[in-house]
């Protein structure tokens, strides 16, 4: 023992030295660094639950939002097949209508047209008439009755009439 | 090779390094058998126990004790240093301190039986065994540590000695003194240590001359012939005042004067003696203000006695008193006498353990510091370079086993024996 050097009075100088250390590192690395490390690591297990559930929720939500679309996009589609069927159907109204006027438009002016027409012949014979007696009065004056020979003029009319017809 | 003669930069590195090996190599112990060796100090003495510094009061305080203290200053003041101002983005000081927290937690862990934090009970005393060890064995490293130191006189040393040797005359000579006993105990002393050499040195505090020339003997310091002793001895004997005793006193006065007396010669390989001269200079030896903590056995032993006491107490804990205490204790008429003996075995291995931790370490260290010394002696200023590097690599591989043996005789203490089934009932 004497040789090695072992000592009552050095083991117990080296043991409580030792101890002291051994308190203080506890009080000073043991204790705070174990409390860190505990606590990063559930942090670290917190953060990561953390991301994995707004993972989900923006997996959810992404979906949502796609079905979302999808339906705006068949409301969509349906509105612009109404609004076009609307416009067809529409077109097609205006433009039966618009025929339709024209033609009576049509059909009045030819009325119009024809019953000017006979109004015009008659006048125009009446003009014919009262011009062919005065004509034939200046011609034939004196010798002529106007009553004996109108029979006769108003048959002349009628043949001149009807030769222009034909 | 190319590359090397390229570059002027590295050829001259590597010239440097040549000529600092070549000079080590001539300065040291090898050159000195051809005259060179102008480098080399005395053939450095090497003492197993710590040396005492100083003396305060009645308590010796020892060189190691104090590398143990500044060991542990060091550890504190990096502690604090690392967990005053702690982030969870960890940085510096604290990533180093955590790291190791956290190596040994995962370790504990994985021997414990693999489940997070089973190995916790274990983690602070490993964790400060290992931080522990690895300080006290790096500062011995550290330069001026076994190398810077007073110098002890030969008055000193024989006084010191002496004491040593008081307990043996008092045995042998009940009847004596204490003044009798003293000089009985020097007599015996200069019997024993005569061919003791010690470092003469040049003025104050510089060894003269190299390797063993500088040492001189204490037969040539002190002046004394065998028959001096035995009339000293005879004297006493007679019950002579030792004031009174011729030989003694020119022995006390060649003691106080602590030089070197007569030229002294050397059996240098069997063949020439050499002879010195050094009359007139003091001689001594050399004290180290600082060694190594873990190269004083008293410091392996108490760190070993904590280790294995803490072992019984976490074994206590996990298995109740007769749970562990029946793994050493077993009634024979029980479990018959073979069992008996196991468990006394068993006993006896924690001891064994204890005594194995503390000279593996001690061992491992001491060792360490010889090779430093030797080799600053036999190749000074370049050849000891490696071997710091390996002392660094020696000191934590120490302290890693040394904290992980503690964690596996944990371990063992705090699982119960399959094989006995009677404590299955004492939990």
């Amino acid at each position: 023992m004497d040789a090695l050097g072992i000592t009552l009075q050095q083991l117990l100088t080296q043991l409580v030295s030792f101890l002291i250390l051994f308190f203080l590192l506890y009080k000073l690395a043991y204790g705070p660094i174990v409390g860190m490390l505990d606590s990063r690591s559930q942090k670290i297990k917190e953060s990561l639950e953390a991301a994995e559930t707004a993972r989900l929720e923006a997996a959810s939500s992404a979906e949502k939002v796609e079905a979302e679309i999808a339906s705006a996009h068949q409301d969509g589609q349906k509105i612009v097949a109404e609004a076009r069927d609307a416009a067809s159907k529409f077109r097609e109204q205006e433009q039966g209508r618009a025929r339709e006027e024209v033609e009576t438009m049509l059909e009045r002016a030819r009325t119009e047209i024809a019953r000017e027409k006979v109004a015009a012949i008659e006048e125009v014979r009446k003009e014919f008439a009262g011009l062919a007696v005065t004509a034939a009065e200046r011609i034939v004056e004196g010798t002529l009755d106007a009553k004996a020979h109108s029979t006769l003029i108003d048959r002349v009319l009628e043949e001149g009439l009807s030769a222009r017809k034909n | 090779m190319g590359k090397l003669f390229s570059s002027p930069k590295l050829l001259a590195i590597a010239i440097a390094a040549v000529a600092a090996l070549l000079v080590s190599v001539a300065g040291g112990a090898l050159g000195a058998s051809f005259g060179l060796g102008f480098l080399g100090g005395p053939i450095p003495f090497i003492s197993v126990p710590a040396e005492r510094v100083v003396l305060l009061g009645s308590y010796p305080l020892l060189n190691s004790t104090i590398m143990f203290w500044f060991a542990g200053l060091i550890l504190v003041f990096v502690a604090w240093r690392a967990t005053r101002k702690m982030s969870d983005v960890p940085t510096g000081l604290q990533n180093l301190l955590e790291s190791v927290y956290q190596f040994f937690d995962g370790t504990a862990d994985g021997v414990a039986g693999g489940k997070p934090k089973s190995g916790r009970r274990f983690l602070p005393l490993i964790t400060t065994i290992f931080l522990v060890v690895l300080m006290s064995n790096w500062v011995g490293v550290l330069p001026g540590v076994g190398s810077i130191g007073r110098v002890e006189t030969i008055e000193e040393w024989v006084e010191h000695h002496a004491e040593g040797l008081v307990g043996e005359v008092e045995e042998d000579h009940p009847g004596y003194n204490a003044e009798q006993v003293e000089v009985i105990a020097l007599v015996r002393l200069l019997e024993e240590a005569g061919n003791e050499t010690f470092v003469v040195f040049d003025g104050v505090f510089v060894p003269l001359g190299r390797g063993e020339q500088a040492r001189a003997p204490l037969n040539t310091i002190i002046s004394y012939t065998p028959a001096d002793l035995l009339a000293i001895e005879r004297a006493v004997e007679a019950g002579e005042d030792p004031a009174n005793i011729e030989a003694l006193e020119s022995i006390h006065h060649d003691l106080e004067a602590g030089v070197v007396k007569v030229p002294y010669t050397f059996d240098e390989g069997g063949k020439n003696e050499s002879s010195y001269n050094f009359v007139g200079q003091r001689a001594g030896l050399l004290v180290p203000y600082l060694r190594g903590a873990s190269t004083d056995i008293n410091t392996t032993l108490a760190i070993a006695i904590v280790a294995m006491f803490t072992v019984q107490i976490w074994g206590f804990r996990a298995l109740g008193v007769r749970g562990y205490g029946g793994k050493f204790v077993v009634n024979p008429f029980k479990k018959g006498p073979i069992a008996t003996f196991v468990g006394v075995l068993e006993g006896f291995g924690e001891l064994t353990r204890m005594v194995s931790f503390t000279f593996r370490l001690f061992g491992n260290m001491f060792a360490g510091e010889i090779l430093l010394i030797s080799m600053a002696f036999l190749l000074p200023l370049v050849g000891i370079i490696p071997f710091i590097g390996l002392e660094l690599f020696v000191g934590i591989i120490q302290a890693f086993i040394f904290a992980m043996l503690t964690l596996v005789f944990g371990v063992m203490a705090v699982a119960s024996h399959g094989d006995h089934d009677s404590h299955a009932e004492d939990h």
